[in-house]
């Protein structure tokens, strides 16, 4: 493993990969301290965390994924290179899950000593990791058909937004809630957590390998369609 | 003004991805909720069954549209095409007016393709013609607004943060600001600054829809009873806020290129 | 390291041919492709590079078949690539950007690969300026950020796809004795419409239009096309017959360099041929004929 290397594809990922988490994480405690509602009562600053880990983190780290592709300036150069891009665009990839999985750990940190955990302290960290990997894994496919940052983004926010609006409809068959991406904070049959779990784990793998095998195919990822 | 409409609409038309991705939610939209979609297509309340159908395409469909089109302005000034375009004698104000109707019509086209696509099937089968009425004024009161805020957004705000911060901030504005029950906390959802419109889909009588003051909640000065007087205000406000962050757009423009 | 390419067909979707069966070796050394807007250049070049693969067709690269996974991956060893729009990245410095490409081309000892960076950044006279951001650089710096890092691996095959374009008089210049020198024991293969460029560096050359190859030889060889057919004409009427090379003003009227089949007007006097003319001339002769109207 290159240090090097990695130390470059860690300033790439850019400002917005590095900022977003950390500050949706502590919005969302500002916002449990200095909400006055009346639904805020049963509520505190911690579950407000809790919850973000798994319905924020994932997001973030989905629309990141989305970007990873089509907006590359050097794509050409680095595709004629004897590294493999996709190896490249893994490795942004990496970087982009492991500073959210750095800031949900650290969330982590308080919340376990502090009671507002669930699951196990190793096992819940399924919590937010499985719904993270999925969307991440997600984004990166959109990105790779669609070679587009808006429109694979665009994907990324309607999968999202139907976990959240539809987690009812969703959660109404096995299928459903097994592949439902907030099982922890809004699950409806906490007996299928850990299948739940599995499943999105397993499916972001799949989901992964395919945008792999796209990737793979340099001729695709040349910006324009040339005719010279 | 007109060309830049024609050929910004012409070039999102001509964008392989929009339709893919069009295609791919419409899967994803008709799968998470085939059993509503398929409840709504027996309902004889031809009213309640468009304002259902505008707000499920209105929940998720301008959220998706608002990333793909996030970066339309400052794509120009990417391509090098910002400065041609500059030196030609069209205002610019003019320009970006062009720019966002022509966005703006090229998301409302789909859109009007799955709405309507749906309403046809459903008045010639169960809602009779009156159907096509109501999915028309659907159209103008609830999903049209709610792409010309979002059309407005998508071009303004990535011209002060990254692209996919804003879409990142979107999406959880578009969740927080129309899906949230309004006692749970502080958020525009329900008020008249909702964009998917909670005080027209009030008046088609939409199940779940939830607007006016709600007890216990904050902000309810944004959220008077409703009536058609208010639902045609939020309308109004709406296309204020959204004029008004073109403006926005305009002056941050003029800064820049100065 | 020698290219041999064999029936080389490449379509895009549409059916657009912007290769059609192209038949061309390529030795060792400096080695110039010219050709329209249109031609093909940068689709060979993009094949070559391992970045397309063609519709058919067979290409070899010092011995290694470029349409397996295999040989595209040791030619991208030995390859220097410069693409027609070079692109970076606005928020590294020039150094930066040189090193992060040096690691993606295998050169992970620190201090030679640092070393090697630095080398590069004089060669391409950029050492002054390798702290600013790329984002502040012009086009022609940019471009010479782009030649240093197409040589950062000391490869054997350079493949540059019209290096000069926006480079200033001095830069072109600068830039190509610095291929010229490069080429002893490489394959530079440099791809452009500037004429000038190939009379000044290449000894042999190939002509590509609409996807074929249309002229195979020596610059000496392209020359003599336009034998007999360079012509100098004064008129203050309409351009003469021909291609017009160039056209000057002068008091008893315009001054035409044009290169014609027959002698355009009685007065004409015949000029001796340059590289432009012999290419010229060769398009006169191979360009498919206008459809009638």
């Amino acid at each position: 493993m290159n240090l090097q290397l990695w130390r470059h594809e860690v300033r790439r990922a850019g400002r917005v990969a590095w900022i977003a988490p950390p500050v949706t994480a502590a919005g969302v405690v500002l916002l449990a301290v200095v909400d006055r509602s009346d639904g805020a009562a049963g509520r505190d600053a911690l579950r407000n965390l809790f919850a973000a880990l798994e319905l924020a983190l994932p997001l973030i780290a989905g629309v990141l994924a989305a970007s990873l592709v089509g907006r590359d300036p050097a794509a050409e150069l680095l595709l004629t290179t004897p590294v493999r891009y996709r190896t490249v665009l893994l490795r942004r990839l990496t970087v982009i899950v492991g500073w959210t999985a750095a800031t949900a750990l650290a969330a982590a940190a308080v919340l376990i000593p502090a009671g507002r955990w669930e699951h196990g302290p190793v096992a819940g960290q399924l919590v937010w990791l499985a719904p993270t990997l999925w969307l991440a894994a997600a984004g990166w496919l959109a990105a790779a058909v669609l070679r587009s940052p808006g429109a694979a983004g665009g994907i990324v926010a309607v999968l999202w937004l139907l976990q959240q609006v539809l987690g009812g409809p969703i959660q109404d068959s096995r299928a459903g809630r097994l592949l439902y991406l907030f099982a922890s904070t809004r699950g409806a049959d906490p007996g299928d957590w850990a299948g739940n779990r599995a499943v999105l784990l397993g499916t972001a793998a799949g989901l992964g390998a395919a945008a792999w095998v796209l990737l793979g195919r340099a001729e695709r990822l040349v910006h324009t369609a040339v005719t010279e | 003004m007109t060309a830049a409409l024609r050929y910004e609409c012409r070039m999102m038309l001509r964008k392989r991805s929009m339709w893919i991705a069009l295609g791919l939610i419409t899967l994803l939209l008709a799968g998470s909720s085939a059993a509503q979609w398929r409840d709504l297509f027996h309902d004889g309340d031809a009213r309640r069954v468009m304002g259902s159908v505008a707000l499920l395409l209105n929940i998720f469909l301008p959220a998706g549209y608002g990333c793909l089109i996030a970066d339309r302005l400052v794509r120009d000034d990417r391509l090098g095409v910002a400065p041609v375009l500059d030196a030609t004698p069209a205002s610019p104000a003019g320009r970006l007016a062009g720019k966002y109707l022509g966005v703006c019509a090229a998301v409302v086209l789909p859109m009007a393709l799955l709405y309507f696509g749906w309403a046809v099937p459903y008045a010639a089968v169960t809602g009779g013609w009156p159907a096509v009425g109501w999915a028309l004024a659907g159209f103008a009161t609830v999903l049209l607004p709610a792409v010309l805020v979002v059309g407005a957004f998508a071009l303004a705000v990535p011209l002060l943060i990254p692209a996919p911060l804003f879409r990142v901030l979107f999406v959880g504005y578009w969740f927080w600001g129309n899906s949230i029950t309004a006692d749970v906390m502080p958020t525009l959802a329900q008020s008249v600054l909702t964009p998917i419109g909670a005080y027209p889909l009030a008046l088609f009588g939409v199940e779940g829809v939830i607007a006016g003051p709600q007890p216990g909640a904050t902000l309810n000065f944004l959220r008077p009873e409703v009536t058609t007087a208010t639902a045609g205000l939020s309308i109004g406000l709406l296309l204020v806020l959204a004029a008004l962050t073109l403006c926005a757009a305009h002056a941050v423009r003029a800064r820049t290129t100065r | 390291m020698r290219i041999d390419i064999t029936g080389l067909t490449k379509r895009y979707r549409g059916g657009v041919a912007a290769l059609d069966g192209l038949d061309l070796t390529v030795p060792t050394g400096m080695f110039g492709l010219l050709g329209a807007n249109g031609a093909g250049k940068t689709t060979l070049m993009r094949i070559l590079a391992g970045l397309l693969h063609p519709t058919a067709g067979e290409v070899r690269v010092g011995g290694h078949d470029v349409t397996t996974r295999a040989g595209r991956r040791a030619v991208q060893r030995t390859l220097g690539y410069l693409p027609q729009d070079v692109g970076v990245y606005p928020d590294l410095t020039a150094r930066e950007f040189l090193d992060y490409v040096a690691l993606l081309k295998g050169l992970d000892d620190g201090p030679s690969r640092r070393r090697r960076v630095g080398e590069l950044l004089e060669v391409v006279g950029l050492t002054s300026e390798a702290g600013r951001r790329l984002k502040g650089y012009s086009g022609g710096m940019r471009r010479r950020v782009g030649i240093a890092q197409a040589l950062l691996a000391d490869p054997r095959l350079l493949i540059v796809d019209e290096p000069t374009a926006g480079l200033d008089p001095e830069e072109r210049i600068r830039f190509r004795t610095l291929l010229a020198q490069l080429a002893g024991d490489r394959t530079v293969l440099l791809s452009t419409h500037i004429v000038d460029d190939v009379a000044q560096t290449c000894r042999e050359l190939a002509v590509l239009s609409a996807g074929r190859q249309v002229f195979r030889g020596t610059v000496a060889e392209l020359t003599r096309e336009a034998d007999g057919h360079v012509w100098s004409v004064v008129t203050q009427g309409p351009a003469p017959a021909g291609t017009v090379v160039s056209a000057v003003p002068e008091e008893s009227g315009m001054r035409y360099r044009v290169v014609a089949a027959d002698r355009p007007g009685a007065d004409a006097e015949p000029l001796r041929p340059t590289l432009e003319d012999g290419y010229l001339a060769l398009n006169l002769r191979t360009r498919p004929a206008a459809p009638a109207r």
